[in-house]
Formats: structure tokens, C-alpha cells, sequence
């Protein structure tokens, strides 16, 4: 979890906007720290008891606090047809060509729905649903508009209903005049009609610089009460212990 | 203010474009709110978004009008929580569905979203659907949100032209306003286009101001004291006033003088001459053809 990052975001693990969808992308780049950054957000909002750096997922897994589903591992599985149980329902995509995620988005919802429940009956409070990453999907065959169809009816389960967080990550190709049609492109431009919050990290436009990893922008879209579209464009170097955050210009390289 | 006539009138199919950059579904909560106050029925097919926020700040004295079929949270049908589907948008299923839930009165419709619904129909019957909706009678106004980044240009353009207003937004360049395109054709061909500046309130009502002809016209007013350019510097960009003089007398090369002009017309004696014996059938002319030349 980026303390930096929190500010920015104007949020803190116990406190911090409910019924928010999240949307991740990076363009050559990789924003998978950011995900990790909201992972051990969330998961230290539900357990206070998290002392020092870290949050351990394996005993978060063992509560049930967390659930994970191994996406491309199991997708072997079913794409050979060597395993038709139950675990694979949720890839049933993958055999039939053509067809929705309507059985990953019934998988995604059994788990959020049992997710208030805990060890001892515990209530972890509302469900938060990350995915990483979307654009995997895209490569195995599904198109456009079957992901935006399972993200509506994701952000309408999780965030809506059960008032609840979702956090997404796409990555996104250059993007290219012709690629309107279909493409990572097309999917981040549907996911930000839809997403309430939208960070975006790219490259430095300058080039490679070893004090500066990037540039992340950040994008408050419409929430219920008024139209927001306020864009920031903040810099970012990630390091062992984290990730830290400055303006533009203001790196300790160059002050 | 084309975009306040419009809004204020209805009528027709009026589609509200939007991109990332900016959201229609303010004004479309506006366009909902003047159609609730002229006391029309309003029919919303809501796809995309929950009722809490498409129908956000409006007249709560006028919301018996207004009918929210819910198609969010369950658009496709996938939960069997929905009482319309995208997949009913077709012209029996919407004409039943407004004749079941209101009396004999001319109905708005309003989709949100359009791009929801041509996600999951062709666009030909897409097409034709709004077509038939338009002429059947029990549809007034037919009101679409379009995400135009989301579709092909061709399929855009096919819905823009079906439509009797098109209303592009986008932002503007303070945060507080956004920019509304407005082109709106009438049925004996007339159109009308214009750029207006707009905001929502939070009660769904439109502010509209006319777009500035120069936009950058404060921005130059600031520029006023600059500093000289030729100070400072490690060589000389000024001139003397004897090399100021020299530069003004500099005959330029295809600039014509008046010494360059009588240099050139006048025949100089001993060169060529042109004799000329013209036949019967010659038009022959004394005039000079370049008389009229203003050279």
C-alpha cells in the first residue's frame, strides 16, 4: 500500500469510498503495482491487525477474505477438455466461441455474495473485486462486447447492490488509426464510460529515465451526486518498498 | 440558442452523442426534466446505468410521469431481475410496453443507452426498429444517448443520420461548462447547426451560454508587456540608422520598378522588330492587347 498514493486518491483503509469502480490501464507500461497497492489496501481495511509492511495473502486466503481464481492455469484445463468439473464452469467461455461470460460473472457472484460470511461468522463488510487482467481475455478469443457486458453486470452485483469496490487492469496496445474496431483500445475507452475512478500509466512521452519510472494520470469520472472529469497527471518511481508519487517536476532527481 | 429551443420543444429523434472526454447523461437528465414539465409521459429504458442515476435532481412533482423500465441491473436477462431486456428493443415489444402503462397521450422514449442496444442488434434492424418507432404513432419523442467512441464511424453515422438532432458534447475548457455541437435538420430540409456552452445543475436544468467567437481573446490581453528579444544578447540584432537607410534602398530582384518597367518596354533601336503581313482571312487588330495591363 502506497501512503502517497492514498493522498492523491484522498482515501485510507478505513476510509475510503464505497460502490467506487476502479480502472487500471497501462500502455507500455505495467501497472500491476497499483493493483497490488489496492490488494493490500482493501485487505488491511478489513483486518485491522495488520501490523508493519505486510499483509500476508495466504492467511487472508485460509479466512476466506480472499478468493482467488487462477484464470490461465485453469484455462489449460478446459481448453484441452481434460477436466469438465465444476471448478471449470466459470471458462466454460473458452469451448464455445462466441459466447458470453455470463458463467464467469455467475462464479464472480457466488463469491461475493458468500464473502460476508467468515470464519466464525465473522462479516467482513462489502465484497471488493479485483481482476488482473482483463485484457487477457481479449487474446483468448472474447470480444469487446462480451467483456463490457460481464463488467456491467460485475460493477451492478458488486458496486452497486452490495456497495462494494471493484478494481480492474487492462492493458492497452499503441494505439493505431484503424484499430477502432476491436482491440484493447476500444475495451479501456467502454471501461471508462463505466468506471468512476480511471489511472492510466504510461511511459515518460521524454523517454526512459532512471529517477522517474513513469507517469500515472488520474481521472475522477462522474459520481452519482455531480460530473467530476477532473485529470491529473502526476509522476511515479516504484522501488523495493513501494512506489512514492510527486507532481510533475518535482522529482528528487531534478530539485 | 438552438440547444434550449430544441430541448424546449422536443419532437422528432433527438440523439445526444458523448465520448470519454465528456458524459451526455447530464443533458439528458435535463431533456427527461423539461419533457416531465410539459406534462408528457416519459418512458425510460434503462440499460446502462441505475435509476438513482439517470434520474437524478429531477421535479419530484412531475415523477408519476415518468416510467423507469428497468433493464439495470440485469440488461441481458442473466439474473431474471429485469422487467426489460435489451434484447425487447424492438417496436411491438416498446409500443405494448407504453400502451400498457399510460393513457392515450403522445410518449417521449428515452434510451440509455443506445449503444448498449446496437451491442446486441444489428444495425440495419436497429434501424428499422427506430424507424417504425417514429412513425407508429404513440411515439412524440424518441431521446438516445450514443457513445460515438465505442461504435465504428459508419455505424455513427448511420444512427446521425436517422436522427432530426444530433447534439455532440464535449469538454470545454473550464471544468465547470461543457460544449454542446447542435445540428438539427427540419422536415423541409432546412438545417441549423451551433456551438453553445452548457452546464447542469444539480436540479436537471440546462444553463446555455452562446460559444465566444474568439476563444483565445483573454488569453492575448495578458501577453501585452513582452520583453525586447534583441536585448541581452551576445550579438547585434539592431540596426544603425545608415544600415537601416542602405536596407530600404535595396532594389529587390522581382519586385517591378519603374526603371526595371521602362527598361523592358521600351524597343531598343537596332534589335529585332516583328513585321507582320496578315492574311485575307486574318482578324487583324491595330490595338495593343496588353494596353489594360497595370504593369
Amino acid at each position: 500500500m502506497f501512503p502517497e498514493l492514498n493522498s492523491i486518491l484522498n482515501s485510507t483503509p478505513d476510509s475510503f469510498k464505497s460502490s467506487d469502480f476502479i480502472l487500471v490501464s497501462d500502455r507500455r507500461a505495467d501497472a500491476s503495482f497499483l493493483i497490488h497497492h489496492h490488494l493490500s489496501f482493501y485487505l488491511r481495511g478489513l483486518d485491522h491487525n495488520v501490523s508493519g509492511q505486510g499483509v500476508s495473502l495466504a492467511q487472508a486466503r485460509e479466512k476466506g477474505q480472499l478468493v482467488f481464481l487462477e484464470g490461465l492455469k485453469n484455462s489449460i484445463g478446459v481448453i484441452l477438455q481434460e477436466d469438465t468439473s465444476q471448478e471449470t464452469q466459470p471458462l466454460s467461455y473458452l469451448r464455445t466461441p462466441g459466447a458470453g461470460l455470463e458463467g464467469l460473472f455467475r462464479f464472480v457472484e457466488r463469491s461475493v455474495r458468500q464473502s460476508g460470511d467468515g470464519d466464525a461468522g465473522e462479516s467482513w463488510g462489502p465484497p471488493v473485486l479485483l481482476i488482473d487482467d482483463l485484457s487477457v481475455l481479449l487474446s483468448l478469443g472474447v470480444s469487446v462486447g462480451a467483456i463490457l457486458d460481464f463488467t456491467l453486470y460485475c460493477q451492478a452485483t458488486v458496486c452497486s447492490e452490495l456497495q462494494g469496490n471493484m478494481v480492474i487492469l487492462v492493458r492497452c496496445e499503441e494505439e493505431d488509426a484503424d484499430d477502432d474496431e476491436e482491440g484493447s483500445n476500444l475495451l479501456r475507452r467502454g471501461l471508462v464510460h463505466q468506471c468512476n475512478l480511471a489511472l492510466h500509466v504510461e511511459g515518460l512521452p521524454t523517454g526512459y529515465c532512471r529517477d522517474i519510472h513513469g507517469q500515472m494520470e488520474v481521472w475522477w469520472r462522474q459520481g452519482e451526486e455531480t460530473i467530476y472529469n477532473q485529470r491529473k497527471i502526476f509522476h511515479f518511481k516504484v522501488h523495493d518498498k513501494g512506489a512514492s508519487f510527486f507532481a510533475r517536476g518535482t522529482s528528487s532527481a531534478v530539485l | 440558442m438552438l440547444l434550449l429551443d430544441v430541448i424546449q420543444a422536443g419532437g422528432g429523434f433527438i440523439l445526444i452523442e458523448d465520448t470519454v472526454q465528456c458524459s451526455g447523461r447530464g443533458l439528458l437528465r435535463c431533456f427527461i426534466n423539461a419533457a416531465l414539465k410539459r406534462g408528457e409521459d416519459v418512458h425510460v429504458l434503462g440499460f446502462e446505468s441505475p435509476e438513482t442515476e439517470v434520474c437524478a435532481g429531477l421535479d419530484s412533482s412531475c415523477v408519476q410521469r415518468l416510467h423507469f423500465h428497468k433493464g439495470f441491473p440485469d440488461p441481458l436477462g442473466w439474473t431474471r431481475r429485469s422487467s426489460f431486456t435489451v434484447e425487447r428493443f424492438a417496436s411491438q415489444h416498446i409500443t405494448q410496453l407504453i400502451k400498457d402503462t399510460q393513457h392515450a397521450k403522445a410518449a417521449v422514449l428515452v434510451a440509455d443507452s443506445l449503444s448498449m442496444v446496437l451491442r446486441h442488434h444489428d444495425p440495419v434492424v436497429f434501424c428499422q426498429t427506430l424507424q417504425e418507432l417514429r412513425q407508429g404513432g404513440v411515439i412524440k419523442t424518441i431521446i438516445g444517448l450514443l457513445h460515438s467512441d465505442l461504435h465504428q464511424q459508419g455505424i455513427v453515422g448511420i444512427v446521425c443520420h436517422l436522427a432530426s438532432t444530433v447534439i455532440s458534447v464535449a469538454p470545454a475548457d473550464n471544468e465547470r461548462h461543457s460544449v454542446a455541437k447542435t445540428t438539427r435538420r427540419t422536415k423541409s430540409g432546412k438545417v441549423m447547426q451551433e456551438e453553445e456552452y452548457f452546464s447542469v445543475s444539480e436540479d436537471a436544468t440546462l444553463s446555455v451560454q452562446a460559444k465566444p467567437r474568439q476563444p483565445g481573446h483573454a488569453q492575448k490581453e495578458r501577453d501585452v508587456s513582452e520583453a525586447d528579444p534583441t536585448s541581452n544578447l551576445t550579438f547585434n540584432l539592431r540596426l544603425s540608422e545608415e544600415e537601416r537607410k542602405a536596407k530600404q534602398k535595396v532594389a529587390l530582384p522581382f519586385v517591378f520598378s519603374q526603371e526595371k518597367k521602362s527598361a523592358l518596354l521600351k524597343p531598343t533601336p537596332g534589335s529585332g522588330r516583328i513585321v507582320y503581313e496578315p492574311d485575307a482571312n486574318d482578324d487583324f487588330d491595330e490595338e495593343d492587347p496588353d494596353d489594360d495591363l497595370d504593369v
